[in-house]
């Protein structure tokens, strides 16, 4: 029963993944203009951004007509209400792939990142990009067993955030105010980017158990309660 | 009216043991606004035993009740509390007993030839099937309105004095009737015709006129048998905003096809499922898969099958 409606909530839930793609293949990118100064890939990154956002329109359009003409409830009105947060997450993540492309286009034809920190730039970028990949099958699968374990993935990129700062602070830094600033932006850009991917996860516990889940693991419902 | 005097309060006549607190405010002008004070709460000291004060009492505890209509089972061993000054619902498809169920409560099925009710019902922890209770004085006290209006054809005013007249309850009539229309959000539509026919209102009137009449007697409960199944929508918004009104006041029970509804008057709701006892015929019983706060059941069901049932995936 309900067929045509259970195949458009199906269809948010796959846009949403798609979602998930796109931002992970934009930081991707992002990533690689950024430590090889390639104008052309930071650009490309800025105009896959605004496909993100028509998308995420296109998600709350959606949401928006269920609501008012399916009077959704329970599991239902989670995966919608749920769907129109985690739109906005993934939205922002697109957003910060983009901040991450326009770092490179800034320092064209130079690279933004200093040899020192190619290493752990490419790690936080690698990361994060793990999550959000992670996060897209969570939704696609509606696995909160993985889910949980985006938590600890998280830790790993703030701890590589910590990192960076400890070299950026070092009396021993050589490179001046303005790269201290570009690399303080984009460490800070991908530490958002994971937590976004882990608030979106997160949503997906709440749809399955009916619960939102704390920062702590150990303490989220299982879908038996 | 010829009803037998003991000591359980239930089979006592209201007109001698039970005040009627009609006319314990004595206010000449009652008030429709709930936050001004409910008019039937003005009770004095000492009366009115059956509506314990402030805290959210258990008004009828239903333990393992089965219905049946012969020797086929229509609802069986359920299991739950009616509270105080709260509105329940009753939900679940078509010949999953909620109505049945709804019937035990005034001892309605009484008078369907055929119906057996098992198990034990209390209504204020007293026996409500016992045998010297009067099931007149319990219809008094738990008052019905039904899916279809069904006013007396008689005038309006004649339909609100008809319970206090049976009930020798010795009343102002043209109070209990100015009261009554107020407390039903229908004096300032009828004020001016209350000797016309009922008939001449529109369904939605008829329906609070039903309702008006319920309240005449001095009721503590009131059963609803899909009260809104016959009105439009503006009707059935007046009469949910009605119901949230006398929620102050009374005890609300209400059986409803329409979930929406359940969703936005109740405070608890109870899903009753039909289930098949017998392939061959298809014949079916009710039984009550849960209960719980109406917040609770519509964004988080316990049971799998209320789930699929607000979502409009059953069967």
């Amino acid at each position: 029963m309900r067929a045509t409606f259970q195949a458009d909530l199906d269809g948010i839930r796959n846009q949403l993944v798609m979602m998930t793609g796109h931002v992970e293949l934009a930081m991707s990118r992002a990533t690689t203009a950024l430590l090889d100064a390639d104008y052309t890939l930071a650009d490309w990154v800025i105009d896959t951004d605004r496909e993100i956002d028509t998308i995420k329109i296109e998600i709350d359009d959606a949401c928006f007509q269920l609501l008012a003409r399916q009077q959704p409830v329970a599991t239902d009105l989670r995966v919608i209400v749920t769907a129109l947060s985690m739109a906005a997450d993934l939205e922002r993540m697109g957003d910060l792939g983009a901040h991450v492309a326009k770092v490179a286009k800034l320092r064209f034809p130079e690279s933004a990142v200093p040899p020192e920190l190619r290493a752990t730039v490419l790690e936080m970028a690698e990361a994060a990009q793990a999550i959000v990949a992670k996060t897209g099958s969570v939704i696609a699968g509606q696995d909160i067993e993985r889910a949980k374990e985006l938590e600890a993935d998280d830790d790993i990129v703030d701890r590589l955030h910590k990192d960076l700062f400890r070299t950026l602070l070092a009396e021993s830094w050589p490179y001046g105010v303005e790269p201290a600033i570009d690399m303080t932006l984009v460490g800070r850009y991908y530490e958002r980017f994971a937590d976004h991917g882990v608030r979106v996860a997160r949503q997906v516990v709440y749809v399955v158990t009916g619960v939102m889940p704390t920062r702590r693991p150990q303490e989220w419902p299982t879908e038996e309660t | 009216m010829d009803q037998r005097i003991t000591s359980e309060p239930l089979t006592t006549a209201p007109s001698t043991a039970q005040p009627i607190r009609i006319d314990a405010g004595s206010s000449a002008t009652p008030s429709t606004s709930a936050a001004s004070g409910p008019v039937w709460s003005q009770d004095s000291a000492g009366s009115g035993s059956d509506r314990p004060g402030a805290s959210k009492g258990v008004v009828f505890g239903a333990n393992d009740v089965s219905v049946h209509y012969g020797s086929a089972p229509a609802l069986v061993n359920v299991t739950l509390d009616i509270r105080e000054r709260e509105i329940t619902a009753f939900i679940g498809p078509s010949g999953c007993g909620k109505s049945t169920f709804l019937r035990c409560f005034n001892r309605t099925n009484d008078l369907i030839p055929g119906a057996k009710v098992s198990g034990r019902i209390d209504y204020h922890a007293q026996n409500l099937y016992a045998k010297d209770v009067d099931a007149v004085e319990v219809r008094r006290r738990i008052g019905m309105v039904f899916q279809k209006p069904n006013p007396f054809p008689k005038s309006i005013y004649d339909n609100l004095t008809f319970g206090p007249k049976v009930n020798r309850m010795k009343v102002d009539f043209d109070e209990v009737v100015e009261t009554s229309l107020r407390r039903a959000a229908l004096w300032d539509e009828v004020k001016g015709k209350l000797k016309q026919n009922a008939y001449s209102l529109s369904g939605g009137q008829q329906q609070r006129l039903c309702i008006a009449r319920a309240l005449t007697v001095d009721p503590e409960v009131i059963l609803m048998d899909e009260p809104c199944s016959a009105l439009d929508p503006i009707a059935t918004a007046h009469i949910e905003d009605l119901m949230r009104e006398l929620e102050h006041d009374y005890t609300i029970v209400i059986v409803t096809h329409n979930m929406q509804q359940a969703a936005r008057v109740s405070d608890r709701t109870a899903f009753f499922t039909a289930e098949i006892e017998s392939e061959d015929d298809d014949r079916r019983f009710g039984r009550l898969v849960e209960i719980g706060d109406t917040s609770k059941i519509f964004s988080n069901p316990t049971d799998k099958r209320t789930e699929d049932y607000i979502s409009g995936r059953f069967g």
